[in-house]
This record gives structure tokens, C-alpha cells and sequence, in this order.
């Protein structure tokens, strides 16, 4: 059942055409339209899941749609790294639940314009979706657009001005991002002379256009990197992440910053496997901006009191540790980079639930404000508490055993400073998550009305401990995904016919 | 070198308008400015997959009993008419963004904006 | 030889599972009161026994799962494990008894309660870590059960001190941590099962990369200066806390990573090869002597009885420094010794605090008249930090004197006499106070600590004679030290 061909179109356009559908079906009625999208998102998870199972057993495997051969055709391509299709999903899924009462409660939000909110998380989860699965260059470029509008959109949605700006922010610096990457696939495209991943490595590697390649690919990098928020060009997300209805910020957070990361592995294997140039000093930039966005994101955290605003400092560092495994180019460090990828996704979208949660039920979104809020909300607050503790890398909790495998990395690649830096910025993230922990626990409340509210609705508890029991699931199970992941990582650093 | 670039004046323009554009939306204050900016880019860029696909002499790849070959390659103009329809979608969404931050604050000045904050 | 037993595992999870009990069911009194018990009582059970095996020279093995190839979670109890689970859930048991009369009527005890009875699970998952990594787990996680327990107060000092605590201690952890990766990537295993992982192929300059980074990391938890400020600080928890912090759990964790550094990581072949001890020596005798004099000039009896601690742990690091079989025997011994004679301390400290309100030893004459039991106990303990025959502590001099000879450590000797000086300097002018100067006018009535105080104090001193005077009667812990140096140094 697994190996029925289409299961690959299914995943990615049973959420597009879902969100197209949704302004429809909630015509009469808006209450369905959360349904509607959950059950969109159902068949999606579905279809991904039997991919998922298919590409343990099978190996990688491609799709052409209506048949045409490649080049001519587009090619969606699944392997190893697609498997993120998985995470986006459950993620997804979660997110959309966790939105039926999350978005009742959004004062600013005119109710009219909630089916319209279901579109556009469709939208962007369709378009990750098929971020990921496709071989093609050009249509890197189409679901990129997808997901980027969408998301922009969203950061908006709230209508507080701020939210607005924050939006506008978020959609220049997307745009020149994307246009990059536009530019750059062209010149890949004028060199090569094609848009299929695979053909173009090939083709790169017989080539001796060095220049052009190089420059292309440094435009893909920096356009990705911004889109991956990476330190000196993040400057866009904590505003946009922080504004964001917390189960956008979740999806924002976990997920869109990662189809940064996800094209960088898709670059990487073009030029690793073409060969063409030498990347020591791409891997380098990569390596050093890695360490620098660790300690720049967790410095600044340290700083924040709005707890959103520190969750989405977090996630720079974060995306610095993923960027730093890819640079480091072994195999253990490109192994526990991608693996971070799955990882922090899901300890971040715990943490923005939970987040998202107490805002909800107390309208606070300050530390100072929250003070004393574990004691009416403990449910919510113990599954921050673990997010904080697999985020730091703690064992036996999700963060660590990427952490464990970009350190070897570092270790074995003979460069010991940047395991320092590693292990010591997850300390310097620790410092700033036990403040939080302390304030929620351990600090008697600055508003004492806080005393009197309950535990958030279940509708919003269940993602939220779903995926902080996965956090611990995950850490003990670690070896899974890294082991299910090795083979895609050997094949990124071995150049082709090497 | 001079030659070479004669010979590529079509890419140069593309690098050179790409640049004014990013130098545009670096710049200008005026949020409706930064994002001609984005527009100046996006024609840059699509400029730039147009003239990759000219074949000197070329007719246009349609097919029919008067075509003979050279045709133009027709993959950029696919590409770039894809590129134009979500060129126009960003546009409209940047409008929206600014018709309503221009309601709610009354400047769409970047920097007055920044001290409403 | 090596048996596949559940029990190391057993002993952890046993006080894991009764201490989610306590935090589910805490809010009654009783409920609370059993899971604790049940906590301490079934982890001394399950882990004595394994005594009888281990004094045979069994060791218990059990691999729990496996993260990825060579990392994963793995327990395994051998002598020197089983020494320090024997006497830190001993020492649990009565502990929990003196908490639970201590903490009557306080707040959150809930809380306190179960955090309490985490830190006993995280000790033994100490003991039994077969590898250094489930070892760092328990060691982050003992860092992290025991913060709740140090700012339990929740007054600003107390969240200071808190602070304090845990940057001091998770920078350790990051040293240990980066040291593991560093050994993990020389020798691609973290096992410490064997006498010495490393060899001298890697090369000296990773060899004392690895040493300084492990050795560093667990000195923050021994105390040794200048890594001992957040000791002191600590001090404002609840008493029961302290006597946890620094005769059990925290501080002993810290010498007993020293301890699997030296012998289980390095190896004492490789480690006398390259010398790196010495300086570690130093560091060791240094804080033997300035602690002490620090401690002389402490009013409040806990800070006294806290920079006695730091002092008396570097007899641990400098013990295993040594090494030399007599050494290692002191340093292993001196877990036990220092244990129960330093909880004994406190737990009068405690008591004395509880009954009278004092926190200060210019306020205790005449005390020995109003708690004579209590300040009996006092009494032994003193003497065995002091090195009185017949009590615990002269062994642990008696051997690292030995030690000392045999490795030609003559200034170790000046060291120990030293040290012993200035042990009676600080603690005989309490012992005098308290039962020779008697303010005039003060009613010679006895009121002693209540029972549940006043018992596990007692029994505390009274193994502090027990552990002095049968160290050589088979089945002690003694035994099981000897028997821990004897596979270390290949005897």
C-alpha cells in the first residue's frame, strides 16, 4: 500500500487544495472551516506517512508527474531529507487544532477573517510540503513564494499595526531573499541548461564555469540564510515570530525558518556532488556564522522579558547550531545538524504552544506579569519546563543527542573551538530559560489575579503535551532518526562518482 | 574584459537595475519607495531569464507548418511568466500591508513609523 | 566477574518512580510521608542486596538502551559504585526521617518533598552510571533536582544563592560534558567499567586537554578552590538540604567523579606516567589548610560547617591524586567517613536551630547542658575530623599518610597535621562552649530535640565510632573499598 505511486502528489496538494477550498466550504457556516482544514491536513499526514515508510524501506525514489521524462518534466524527488514532510505534518496538524480556540480568543482578529486564516496556514504548510519534495530548481523557487506570501500574511493577520510592520519587515527582506535565490537558479540554469537538481549536478561537474557557479552559489546561500534567519541577516524575525498568533509562531518557528535550512542541504548537495569548487571557505562562512548566531541569539534572549520575544531569539541560536553541523561538513555533525532540524522543530513548537497557552488564559506575555503562574497552570508549565531543558540538550531529552553529534563533529572535524562554543552557548540558553522557570515557579505573582484562572482548554493542552512527551520520546529514541538519516548524510559529502 | 562585457551587456543591465533596486530599497524611507525597490528587482531578475533563453535569429518556438528551427528557448518565458504571477501577488499583499499601516498610523514613512513604536 | 542484574538499574528507578508518587499524591500528609519513606527504604534494600555479590567481587551489569552505537544508558554497580550507593542511601534513609521532623509545618512540601526524593534516585544513578555519559545525565540531573530544594525559601537571598548554585555548577557540567565528547572522539567509548579507557597514542596535548576539562568540571561540585564559592552560599537552605548538599549528594558526586576521572577514565598507570596530579595535589592541599582557617573565623555554625566541608573534601581529591594503592584507599573510605560524620554536624545544627533559635556559635554556651545528647554527637564528629583514633576519620589520615610515604609526598604529611590542628581549632572551642562555659544564671534543664531529630543524629554518630573501630572486620564498607582499590591498581 505503502509503494502506490501518487501517494506523493496527495501529501502536497491535499493542503493547497484544501486551502483554496476552505473560504468556500465556511460560506454558511465558519465553524467548519478549523474542521475542514484539520481533515485537509489528515490526508496529508496520511499520504506522508506512507511515504515516510516507504523511503525507510525502499530508499530514495522519484515521481514524474504526467509521466514526462526528466529533463523535460518536473521531478519530485523523496529522499531521506524529505522525510521532514513528517514533522511538518504533525506539526501542522497541531498547530490547526491548537488554533480552533486559539483563534476565537484573538480580540484584534475581526471573526470574518478566521476561514481566511485557515487558508493561509494551508497555504504555507502545502508549500513546505512541497519545498521538500520537489527535484526541481524552478519549483524550489514556486513553493518558496507559496510558503513566504503566506507566511507574511500571517504575521499580519493579528491587524495590530505592529503586527503589520513587523509583516512588512518580514516581506521585504523575504522578497530579496527569494529574488536571490531567483537569480541564482537562473544562473545555474544558464550554465547547466537545466532545473532538475540531479541533471544540474551532473551537468556542474562537467563544466569549468567556476565563476558563475561560485556566485550563484553564494546568492543561494545568502538567500537562504535569510530565510533561516541566520545571525546578521535575522533581523526580521524577532518581531515577526513574536507578534504572530502563537500557533503561527509555532509553525513560523518550528518550521519555515527550517526550509532555509532544507534548501541549504539541497545547494549543498549540488555543488558537494558536482564537485566544482572548493568549499572550505563557503564551510567556513557557514561554521562561523553558525557559532555567531548561537552566542548573538542566546545574548540577546538573555535580555527579553516578553516570552515570545525570548523563544524567538532562541530559534537564531538554534538555526546556528543546524548551520554550524552543515559547515562542519563530517558526518556526524551533518547527521545531528539535520537531525536538529526534526528535533528543535518539535521543542520549539512545544515551548511556542505553551507560550501561546498562558498568553491565552492571562493576557500577560511578560515574564514580570507571569510570575507564579505554574501554580494554577502546571500542566502547561511542565511541558515548558521540558521544552527548556531538550532545548538546553539536556540528556535524555530531544536537544542533546544533536548537540552530542555536532560537538563530535567539531571534535572530529579539528576544530575544538566550535565545540566549545557549542556546549557553552547551550549554557548560556540555559540561563536564560531557568529565569523563566523561576518566574513561573518560584517568584510570587506581580499579578495576583493570575491566582485565579485554570489550565488551558484541552483542545490547546493536548498538542502542547503531545509534543513535550515527544521531546522525551525522542531523546530516548534518538537513535531513529539519525540512524534513518545517516545514508542521505553520507550521500551529501561524498562528491558524485566518488 | 571590456569586450566580455559588451558581449553580456544584457546580463550587466539585469546585475546593474538589480542593484539599483536593492540600492532603493535600502535606502528610500517611503515604504511605497522600498517597495518599488522590490519591483526594480524583480524586473531585473526576469530580464535576465528572458535574455538567457535568446538564440540569435531565432523565431518564436511555436509550432506549426511555417516553423523551422532556431527557435528561442521557451523554458525562461514559462519560468518568467510564473515569476510574474507571484511578483503580482507579492505586490498585492505589500499594498494591503501598507494601506493598512498608512490607516492605522498615518505615515508610511519608515523612520517616523520607527519612533511610533 | 560480571552478572546481567536489573538491580542497578532497579535502585534508581524504584526511588524515580516513588518520588512521581510523592508529587502525585504529596498533598496528603501520610501519602507524602510513605512514598518518602518507601522512596529511601526500598532503594537501601535493592542496593544492599547487591552487598554480599559485591564483596564477593560481583559485578552487576545492565544495559538499558542505546541512543546511538557506543551512546546510551547503561548501569553497572562495582565496588567503588556500590560504596557510594551503600552509604549515600544509608545515610538517605535517616535523612528523610530528620527531614520530615524538620520540615513540619513549612510550605510547599510538596515540592520540597519530591525533589528531595529525586535527588536520592540521581545519586545512585551516579553510583551505578556505567558510562560517563548516563553519568553526566544524573550528574546534570542531581544540578537540576537539587535547585528547587536550595531556593526552597523563595526569599531573594535564597534565589541569589540559588542562581549562584547552578551557574557554578552547570559551567562544571559544560567542562564535563565537552571533556566526554573529547574522550568519546579519542577512544570511541565512554566506558567505565575498565581501569583506564585512555592510552598514552593520543597524544599529550588531548590527554590534558580531556584532564583539565574533566578535572575542572567535577572540582565545581568537590568544592576545591577557587571553584568553591557557591558552597558558602548554598547555605541558606533548609538544614536537611544542607547536610544533603554537603555530606551526600552534591559534593560527593563531584569526588566521586574525581574519583572514576582518575581511576576509571585515565587509569592510574597513565595518569603516574604523566603526571598531571600533581598540580591537582596542590590545588587539594591548598584548600585543606586556607579552608580551614577560613572556617575559624566563621560566627555562624553552618558557614563553619561549610568550609569544613570544602576542607575535608580535598582530602578526597588529594587521596586519588596520590596514587598510591594507601591513597586511593583513604579517598574511597573518606566518602563514608566524611559522610556521616559531616551529617551528623549538621543535623545538629539543625536541631539546634529548630529547638533554640540559634544559628551562631557565640550564642550555643551552656547548650551541652540543654541537648547533651545532641551535642554528644556533636562531640564525635568533631573528634573524627580531627583524627582521633577510634573514630572514622583517623583512618582516612592514617592511609593517606601511608599514601603519602609511599609515594614520597613528604609535604602531605605537614598538610594532614596541619589540617588537624586547625580541625580542633575550629570545632573544640564549639565542644567547650557548649558543655564547660555555662553563662551564669541559666536553669540546667534538659530540652532536648524532638525524636525524629534527635534519633538519626545519634545513629549518624553512632556509625562514625562503628566505621572508626571495625574497619578491618569483613563485610564493612572498608572491605569494599579495598576491594575497589585492588581492581583499580590490577592487585
Amino acid at each position: 500500500m505503502y509503494d502506490w505511486p501518487h501517494w506523493i502528489i496527495v501529501a502536497v496538494f491535499s493542503p493547497l487544495l484544501g486551502a483554496v477550498l476552505t473560504p468556500v466550504v465556511s460560506l454558511r457556516d465558519r465553524r467548519v472551516a478549523p474542521w475542514w482544514a484539520l481533515g485537509a491536513m489528515t490526508v496529508s499526514s496520511f499520504a506522508a506517512s506512507m511515504l515516510v515508510i516507504r523511503v525507510a524501506k525502499e530508499g530514495p525514489f522519484s515521481y514524474l508527474p504526467g509521466g514526462w521524462e526528466r529533463p523535460y518534466g518536473i521531478e519530485l524527488r523523496f529522499d531521506e531529507f524529505s522525510a521532514s514532510v513528517a514533522i511538518i505534518c504533525l506539526i501542522g496538524w497541531l498547530a490547526l487544532l491548537y488554533s480552533w480556540r486559539y483563534t476565537e480568543c484573538m480580540h484584534d482578529m475581526p471573526k470574518a477573517r478566521i476561514p481566511y486564516y485557515y487558508t493561509l496556514v494551508l497555504l504555507n504548510l502545502g508549500g513546505m510540503m512541497g519545498l521538500v519534495v520537489t527535484g526541481d530548481l524552478f519549483n524550489v523557487f514556486v513553493f518558496l513564494e507559496i510558503l513566504s506570501l503566506s507566511g507574511y500574511a500571517l504575521v499580519a493577520i493579528s491587524g495590530e499595526h505592529i503586527a503589520e510592520m513587523a509583516a512588512f519587515k518580514y516581506l521585504l527582506m523575504g522578497a530579496i531573499s527569494s529574488l536571490l535565490v531567483l537569480f541564482a537558479i537562473a544562473i545555474l540554469f544558464s550554465i547547466t541548461g537545466s532545473l532538475n537538481m540531479a541533471d544540474v549536478t551532473v551537468i556542474l561537474s562537467k563544466t569549468t564555469y567556476t565563476t558563475p557557479a561560485a556566485l550563484a552559489l553564494a546568492m543561494l546561500a545568502i538567500g537562504f540564510m535569510v530565510k533561516a534567519a541566520l545571525f546578521p541577516v535575522h533581523i526580521w524575525l524577532p518581531d515577526a515570530h513574536s507578534i504572530a498568533p502563537s500557533p503561527v509562531s509555532a509553525i513560523l518557528s518550528g518550521l519555515v525558518v527550517k526550509v532555509g535550512i532544507i534548501g541549504m542541504v539541497r545547494v549543498y548537495s549540488i555543488y558537494n556532488g558536482a564537485n566544482l569548487l572548493d568549499l572550505h571557505v563557503f564551510n567556513q562562512v557557514l561554521v562561523w556564522l553558525g557559532a555567531l548566531s548561537i552566542v548573538m541569539g542566546a545574548f540577546f534572549a538573555i535580555f527579553q522579558d516578553d516570552i515570545k520575544l525570548m523563544l524567538a531569539y532562541s530559534t537564531i541560536s538554534n538555526i546556528g547550531y543546524i548551520v554550524m553541523g552543515l559547515g562542519l561538513s563530517t558526518n556526524f555533525s551533518v547527521i545531528g545538524g539535520t537531525v536538529h532540524v526534526f528535533n528543535h522543530a518539535l521543542i520549539k513548537a512545544t515551548l511556542f504552544f505553551a507560550a501561546g497557552a498562558l498568553i491565552y488564559r492571562t493576557g500577560f506575555r511578560t515574564l514580570t506579569d507571569l510570575r507564579g503562574v505554574g501554580r494554577v497552570m502546571p500542566l502547561t508549565c511542565i511541558a515548558i519546563s521540558i521544552g527548556a531543558i531538550s532545548i538546553v540538550g539536556i540528556p535524555p531529552t530531544a536537544g542533546f543527542l544533536c548537540k552530542w553529534y555536532i560537538a563530535l563533529g567539531a571534535f572530529e572535524a579539528g576544530q575544538p573551538f566550535f565545540g566549545f562554543a557549542l556546549i557553552f552557548g547551550a549554557l548560556f540558553i540555559f540561563i536564560y530559560y531557568i529565569r523563566m522557570v523561576n518566574a513561573f515557579y518560584f517568584q510570587e505573582p506581580t499579578r495576583p489575579e493570575i491566582l485565579e484562572l485554570s489550565e488551558a482548554p484541552a483542545s490547546m493542552l493536548f498538542p502542547t503535551l503531545l509534543l513535550a512527551a515527544l521531546c522525551l520520546v525522542m531523546g530516548i529514541l534518538g537513535r531513529i532518526p539519525l540512524t534513518f538519516i545517516e545514508p542521505a548524510a553520507a550521500r551529501l559529502l561524498t562528491p558524485l562518482g566518488g | 574584459m571590456f569586450a566580455a562585457l559588451w558581449h553580456n551587456i544584457d546580463y550587466a543591465a539585469a546585475v546593474v537595475l538589480f542593484c539599483i533596486g536593492l540600492y532603493v530599497v535600502i535606502a528610500k524611507d517611503n515604504l511605497i519607495k522600498k517597495f518599488l525597490g522590490l519591483n526594480i528587482m524583480e524586473t531585473a531578475v526576469f530580464s535576465f531569464i528572458v535574455a538567457l533563453g535568446v538564440v540569435e535569429g531565432g523565431d518564436a518556438p511555436i509550432m506549426g507548418p511555417d516553423a523551422r528551427p532556431p527557435f528561442t528557448n521557451p523554458v525562461p518565458q514559462a519560468l518568467v511568466l510564473t515569476g510574474i504571477v507571484v511578483a503580482v501577488s507579492t505586490t498585492a499583499l505589500a499594498l494591503a500591508l501598507i494601506i493598512r499601516i498608512y490607516r492605522q498610523c498615518g505615515t508610511i514613512e519608515a523612520d517616523e513609523l520607527r519612533e511610533m513604536e | 566477574m560480571e552478572v546481567y542484574d536489573i538491580r542497578p538499574m532497579l535502585a534508581p528507578a524504584i526511588s524515580f518512580a516513588c518520588s512521581g508518587m510523592v508529587f502525585l499524591f504529596g498533598s496528603n500528609k501520610y501519602w507524602r510521608r510513605f512514598w518518602m519513606l518507601s522512596a529511601s527504604v526500598l532503594k537501601l534494600i535493592v542496593v544492599l542486596s547487591m552487598l554480599p555479590g559485591s564483596l564477593r567481587g560481583v559485578v552487576y551489569v545492565f544495559h538499558l538502551i542505546d541512543f546511538t552505537p557506543g551512546i546510551g544508558l547503561g548501569f553497572r554497580a562495582d565496588a567503588l559504585g556500590m560504596f557510594f550507593a551503600a552509604v549515600s542511601s544509608t545515610l538517605w534513609v535517616i535523612t528523610t526521617v530528620y527531614a520530615i521532623g524538620y520540615m513540619r509545618g513549612e510550605e510547599h512540601l510538596v515540592r520540597f518533598f519530591g525533589f528531595f526524593a529525586l535527588c536520592v534516585s540521581t545519586t545512585v544513578g551516579i553510583a551505578f552510571a556505567a558510562d560517563l555519559l548516563t553519568f553526566f545525565l544524573f550528574y546534570e540531573m542531581l544540578t537540576i533536582c537539587t535547585y528547587p530544594l536550595v531556593i526552597h525559601d523563595e526569599t531573594p537571598e535564597a534565589l541569589k544563592a540559588g542562581r549562584k548554585y547552578l551557574i557554578y555548577t552547570l559551567i562544571g557540567g559544560a567542562f564535563i560534558l565537552v571533556g566526554s565528547v573529547i574522550v568519546f572522539n579519542a577512544t570511541g567509548t565512554l566506558d567505565l567499567g575498565s581501569p583506564g579507557i585512555l592510552s598514552a597514542d593520543i597524544g599529550t596535548q588531548t590527554l590534558a586537554l580531556i584532564f583539565g576539562l574533566l578535572i575542572t568540571g567535577f572540582s565545581v561540585k568537590c568544592a576545591i578552590m577557587p571553584l568553591h564559592g557557591w558552597l558558602p552560599t548554598a547555605m541558606v537552605a533548609p538544614t536537611p538540604v544542607s547536610a544533603l548538599l554537603h555530606a551526600v549528594a552534591v559534593v560527593k558526586a563531584g569526588a566521586f567523579g574525581l574519583l572514576r576521572t582518575v581511576y576509571n577514565v585515565f587509569g592510574v598507570e597513565l595518569l603516574s606516567e604523566l603526571g598531571y596530579t600533581k598540580p591537582l595535589m596542590w590545588f587539594a592541599g591548598f584548600t585543606i589548610i586556607a579552608a580551614s582557617l577560613i572556617a575559624i573565623f566563621q560566627d555562624n555554625l553552618k558557614r563553619r560547617l561549610a568550609f569544613s566541608t570544602i576542607s575535608q573534601l580535598s582530602y578526597i581529591a588529594i587521596g586519588a591524586a596520590m596514587l598510591t594503592p594507601f591513597s586511593a584507599t583513604a579517598a574511597i573510605v573518606h566518602i563514608a567517613n566524611q559522610a556521616f560524620a559531616k551529617i551528623t554536624m549538621f543535623f545538629v545544627a539543625g536541631s539546634i536551630q529548630r529547638t533554640t533559635g540559634k544559628t551562631n556559635v557565640h550564642e550555643l554556651a551552656g547548650i551541652g547542658y540543654r541537648m547533651p545528647w545532641t551535642m554528644g554527637a556533636f562531640t564525635v564528629a568533631a573528634l573524627s575530623f580531627i583524627g582521633v583514633p577510634l573514630f572514622a576519620g583517623f583512618i582516612t589520615k592514617w592511609y593517606i599518610s601511608l599514601g603519602a610515604l609511599e609515594s614520597g609526598d613528604y609535604w602531605v604529611l605537614a598538610v594532614m597535621i596541619a589540617s588537624s590542628m586547625l580541625n580542633a581549632a575550629y570545632f573544640l572551642p564549639i565542644v567547650y562552649l557548649a558543655f564547660f562555659k555555662v553563662p551564669p544564671g541559666t536553669k540546667m534543664r534538659v530540652t532536648e530535640a524532638s525524636p525524629t531529630l534527635l534519633v538519626p543524629t545519634l545513629i549518624c554518630a553512632a556509625y562514625v565510632i562503628v566505621l572508626g573501630t571495625t574497619a578491618e572486620v569483613p563485610g564493612m564498607p572498608f572491605s569494599l573499598a579495598q576491594a575497589a582499590v585492588h581492581f583499580v591498581f590490577g592487585m
